[in-house]
C-alpha cells in the first residue's frame, strides 16, 4: 500500500514548487498515471481522502491512463 | 525550495476554482533526493534488488559477494527490511560494509531512507553496492533511489506467470535473475515459460538461473553466479570508466 506514499509526494511536490501557495482548499487534482507505474488508482484515491491535511479534504481524483511508467501530475484545481 | 513565482497562478474555473497546470513528475521530491544518492555513489555501481519474499536476495548476494570480494572488488551492501536486521547479520558474515535500513512497516525503500544511511557506512570505496529492497514487487518499483540498475529476483516457485501479474517489476528492471533452479525437478515450472512472459513485459531483460544452493563441500557456486559475477564485473567497468573519463563530475 504505497499509495500513501505516493499522495505524500505528490503534496511534497506540489508544495515544494509553490503550487499551493495561498491554496486553502485543492478541489482536485488530475494525474497521468502509467500502466508500469504500479500505482493502483483506486487505493491511491483512498489515500488522498485520508491524508492528514485538511486542504486535501474531498479532493476528486482524475486519473488519465497511459502506456508509461511514470505518474505525472497534470493539473490541479484549487480555492 | 519554493519557487512560486514560477506558478502558472492558473485561471478560474466553472466553481469559482482556480485550474493551474502542473506537468510535474508526481515523484519529483523523491527523485531531487535520488540524485543526490547518485552524486554520493561517485563510480560506483549501484543495483537494487526487488523481489517477492523469500525469493532469495540475501542468498543471492552471500553468493555474489564472496566471488567479487575474491576477485579483489570492493562491495557494500545496503539491506531493506520491514522490522528486523536479520539480513544485514548474514551480510556481516561476508566482511563487507553493510547497512541496516528498517521502515518499520512500510513496503518500500525510498531515496531519503537510502540518502540517511550513506553517512553510516563507508562507501567511499565501493566498486558495487547493492541495495536489497523490501520484499515486495510492487510497492518498491515507483521508488528510484539513484541506483543504475533495478534487479527483479524471481524464484521458480513463484510461479511462470509473475510476470504478468506484477508487470512493472520487470518492465523497470534491466536484469532478471531466476532464482533456485535447483528445485526444477521437483515443479511442474516451466523456465522458459517465465522467460517468455517477463520479455513480453521488456524484451531487452537481461535473464540469469542462478541456484544458491549449499553444495556438500560448503561451496555455492554455479553456473548462472559466474555468469552474473562477470556481468557485474563489466558494469562496474563501465561505470568506472564513463565516470572517469568526464572527470568524476558526472551528476554533479
Amino acid at each position: 500500500m504505497h499509495e500513501f506514499s505516493i499522495a505524500l509526494e505528490i503534496v511534497d511536490t506540489l508544495e515544494e514548487n509553490g503550487y499551493l501557495d495561498g491554496v486553502n482548499k485543492v478541489n482536485s487534482v488530475k494525474l497521468g498515471i502509467g500502466k508500469y507505474s504500479g500505482i493502483d488508482k483506486n487505493y491511491l484515491g483512498f489515500a488522498f481522502q485520508n491524508l492528514n491535511d485538511e486542504r486535501f479534504k474531498g479532493v476528486l481524483l482524475e486519473v488519465i491512463s497511459n502506456d508509461s511508467d511514470e505518474i505525472k501530475i497534470e493539473e490541479i484545481m484549487v480555492d | 525550495m519554493l519557487n512560486s513565482n514560477r506558478v502558472n497562478r492558473g485561471s478560474t474555473g466553472r466553481g469559482g476554482g482556480r485550474s493551474l497546470t502542473v506537468q510535474r513528475n508526481a515523484l519529483e521530491s523523491n527523485e531531487v533526493i535520488a540524485k543526490k544518492n547518485k552524486a554520493i555513489f561517485g563510480r560506483a555501481l549501484v543495483m537494487n534488488f526487488l523481489s517477492s519474499p523469500g525469493s532469495g536476495k540475501t542468498s543471492l548476494l552471500e553468493s555474489i559477494v564472496p566471488v567479487l570480494k575474491s576477485e579483489g572488488i570492493r562491495a557494500a551492501v545496503i539491506e531493506g527490511d520491514v522490522e528486523t536486521d536479520l539480513d544485514k547479520k548474514r551480510i556481516d558474515n561476508l566482511g563487507v560494509p553493510a547497512y541496516q535500513i528498517i521502515t518499520n512497516g512500510t513496503c518500500h525503500l525510498d531515496a531519503k531512507m537510502v540518502n540517511g544511511s550513506l553517512g553510516n557506512m563507508d562507501i567511499k570505496d565501493a566498486d558495487v553496492i547493492f541495495i536489497e529492497n523490501v520484499g515486495n514487487l510492487v510497492c518498491p518499483t515507483s521508488f528510484n533511489l539513484g541506483e543504475d540498475m533495478k534487479a527483479v529476483v524471481l524464484s521458480i516457485t513463484e510461479g511462470d506467470d509473475k510476470p504478468l501479474k506484477y508487470p512493472a517489476a520487470f518492465y523497470k528492471s534491466k536484469v532478471m535473475v531466476i532464482n533456485k533452479i535447483d528445485l526444477l525437478p521437483a515443479l511442474d515450472s516451466d523456465i522458459s515459460k517465465i522467460k517468455e512472459n517477463a520479455l513480453s513485459i521488456n524484451k531487452d531483460l537481461i535473464i540469469f538461473e542462478t541456484s544458491c544452493k549449499k553444495k556438500p563441500d560448503g561451496g555455492i557456486q554455479n553456473k548462472g553466479i559466474a555468469d552474473m559475477v562477470s556481468f557485474i564485473k563489466e558494469k562496474i567497468k563501465l561505470k568506472a570508466d564513463g565516470f572517469r573519463k568526464i572527470g568524476g563530475n558526472i551528476y554533479f
